[in-house]
């Protein structure tokens, strides 16, 4: 690793709400968050060095995507890095916007991500839908498949029981109804008991929810001239991993980092945590408050355990303990997780966990404000754990 | 459609002919590859790729066994999304390690009870006519059933 010139901190950030109307094209959606977010801290446009975004591929028809971004958010001629590599590609976005502020070379870097993908009625970028088309989606398997799949060797492995992924989806439905942004917001709590049952139904219900078209913003700024824009600022660290896109080969891959470890265990995100955390100078000990990209409840608990929340194998001991609570030492999902905040795809899914450990942090959680976490880590992945992203918020002064 | 392939025949996804011909010996015979400097072997193909394991450039084709065993059993009883194997639900995937120690994730196939499979299950690979592209060409593959 080479040399890290200056520290860099989140000031403001924002996430479209659910809902979004029908006619608003990706255009508007990208500016909406990136106005408002710079906005939010008064920052002019013309002052953003760089613009870094990730995008669905199914979002954007046109064959080069940087301008139209740039032209979209009203900064050309400066740059914009696009990014199309799955849902937690705003990670991507976010490590590729951390870099440019830590060496030196921007001082204010916009990272995004947004997704219309809506914008096709087919399924023309299948790549989306598959992690290696030949021999998955080609053959009739999808990555949703692959998290079905993934979900029943690691309750196979581990013994899960079907109680602590339904506990799982209930805390995130009881945060979700304290997050106006989250699509179940106003939507009755379901029962516990319907989220535990053992029927295709209740599997559907222990799943994550689609948000439709999303964007999301951060606005990351050198710690040199972060007071200039708030009072309240928290240091940011990004780290991601790669891990093979072939299902097959999560079983013991053939180098060091991963060889130990098969589809029980999200051990390309234990890559990232390890880096993210080096970065951040923290210990796994150290963190109060955790969000997880959880597309199944098991998922969830998985990245629990990748992170070192808990040992493996021992999520579900966690969850059914209270872990995810509020009172608990480390609260888990208070944004309501992917089961109920709703996935977000490459719009949002890595940053909506970074911007509500900022909220947290920063005592703006409202209904489910933790009890003053200084230290929060988030996760998110792409293509079925081909790519997974950790992301570290302390705070700042 | 036709009565023994009942599914539509427009499909969403547009891919040609090409895209299927250049994987067709893995697809038809489990054709992976083998690092010649370190002996690690591949499935899918990493024909003329470095190998992770050892960072040489020296592949081979390797013929992965066309037995193994069940390792883990999923239903899929949502068919999403509809790329022509929604109209035989629940579909009965696993994964299957073989005798020579590759993974995949394969359909079981002709499988009377779901519920029974069970890890460890013995099975063989068998071609399987998939399902008809936009181009009208039936594509084949690999499929598992298990043995008696």
């Amino acid at each position: 690793m080479g040399k890290i010139h200056r520290r860099v901190m989140l000031v403001g950030g924002a996430i479209t709400p659910p809902g979004l109307p029908m006619d608003w094209t990706w255009r508007q959606m990208a500016a909406e968050v990136f106005w408002k977010a710079l906005n939010e801290v008064g920052i002019p446009v013309k002052d953003v060095d760089l613009v870094a975004c990730n995008y669905n591929d199914r979002a954007i028809a046109d064959s080069s995507p940087g301008p139209q971004i740039a032209d979209a958010l009203g900064i050309i001629p400066k740059p914009v890095v696009p990014i199309a590599n799955a849902c937690a590609g705003n990670g991507i976005a976010s490590y590729v916007a951390w870099n440019a502020i830590a060496s030196g070379r921007c001082d204010i870097v916009v990272s995004m991500g947004f997704a219309r993908a809506d914008n096709y009625d087919a399924m023309e970028a299948m790549n989306s839908q598959g992690n290696y088309v030949d021999f998955d989606y080609l053959l009739g398997l999808t990555h949703i498949n692959y998290g079905t799949m993934r979900a029943a060797y690691y309750r196979q492995k581990y013994q899960v029981p079907l109680e602590a992924a339904g506990q799982w989806a209930y805390q995130c439905h009881w945060y979700a109804r304290r997050n106006p942004l989250a699509v179940e917001y106003s939507k009755p709590m379901p029962l516990l008991e319907e989220l535990c049952a053992d029927t295709p139904e209740g599997e559907r219900n222990r799943q994550a929810t689609n948000r439709g078209g999303v964007a999301s913003a951060l606005v990351l700024v050198g710690e040199d001239i972060a007071h200039r824009f708030t009072d309240k600022p928290v240091y940011f660290d990004v780290a991601y991993a790669f891990s093979p896109p072939y299902i097959g080969n999560f079983f013991h891959y053939p180098v060091d980092a991963l060889k130990e470890y098969d589809l029980g265990e999200l051990s390309g995100l234990m890559v990232a945590a390890k880096e993210a955390y080096a970065i951040a100078g923290i210990h796994p000990e150290d963190i109060n408050i955790v969000q997880v990209h959880d597309l199944t409840a098991y998922e969830g608990m998985m990245a629990l355990e990748a992170l070192g929340i808990c040992p493996l194998g021992h999520g579900k001991d966690y969850v059914l303990s209270g872990g995810m609570t509020l009172e608990s030492r480390c609260p888990v999902n208070t944004y309501g997780g992917g089961i109920a905040f709703g996935h977000g795809s490459a719009g949002s899914d890595f940053q909506i966990g970074v911007l509500e450990n900022f909220w947290q942090i920063t005592g703006q959680a409202g209904e489910r404000q933790a009890n003053e976490p200084r230290v929060g880590v988030n996760s998110s992945y792409g293509t079925h754990h081909s790519l997974d992203v950790v992301g570290v918020v302390q705070k700042g002064w | 459609m036709s009565e023994q392939f009942p599914d539509q025949f427009v499909r969403w996804d547009t891919f040609s002919s090409a895209l299927w011909y250049r994987t067709r010996h893995a697809r038809y015979r489990l054709m992976g590859t083998r690092c010649t400097a370190c002996g690690q072997i591949y499935f899918p193909p990493r024909t003329d790729l470095i190998c992770p394991a050892c960072h040489q450039r020296a592949m081979e084709p390797y013929q992965c066994a066309h037995t193994g065993e069940v390792v883990c059993v999923a239903l899929d009883d949502m068919g999403f999304p509809a790329v022509g194997y929604g109209n035989h639900l629940p579909r009965v995937q696993a994964i299957v390690r073989l005798d020579d120690g590759i993974h995949l994730m394969v359909d079981l196939l002709q499988v009377s009870d779901p519920q029974a499979v069970r890890p460890g299950a013995r099975v063989r690979m068998v071609l399987r006519k998939h399902k008809r592209e936009d181009t009208g060409a039936w594509v084949y593959g690999y499929g598992f059933v298990l043995e008696k």
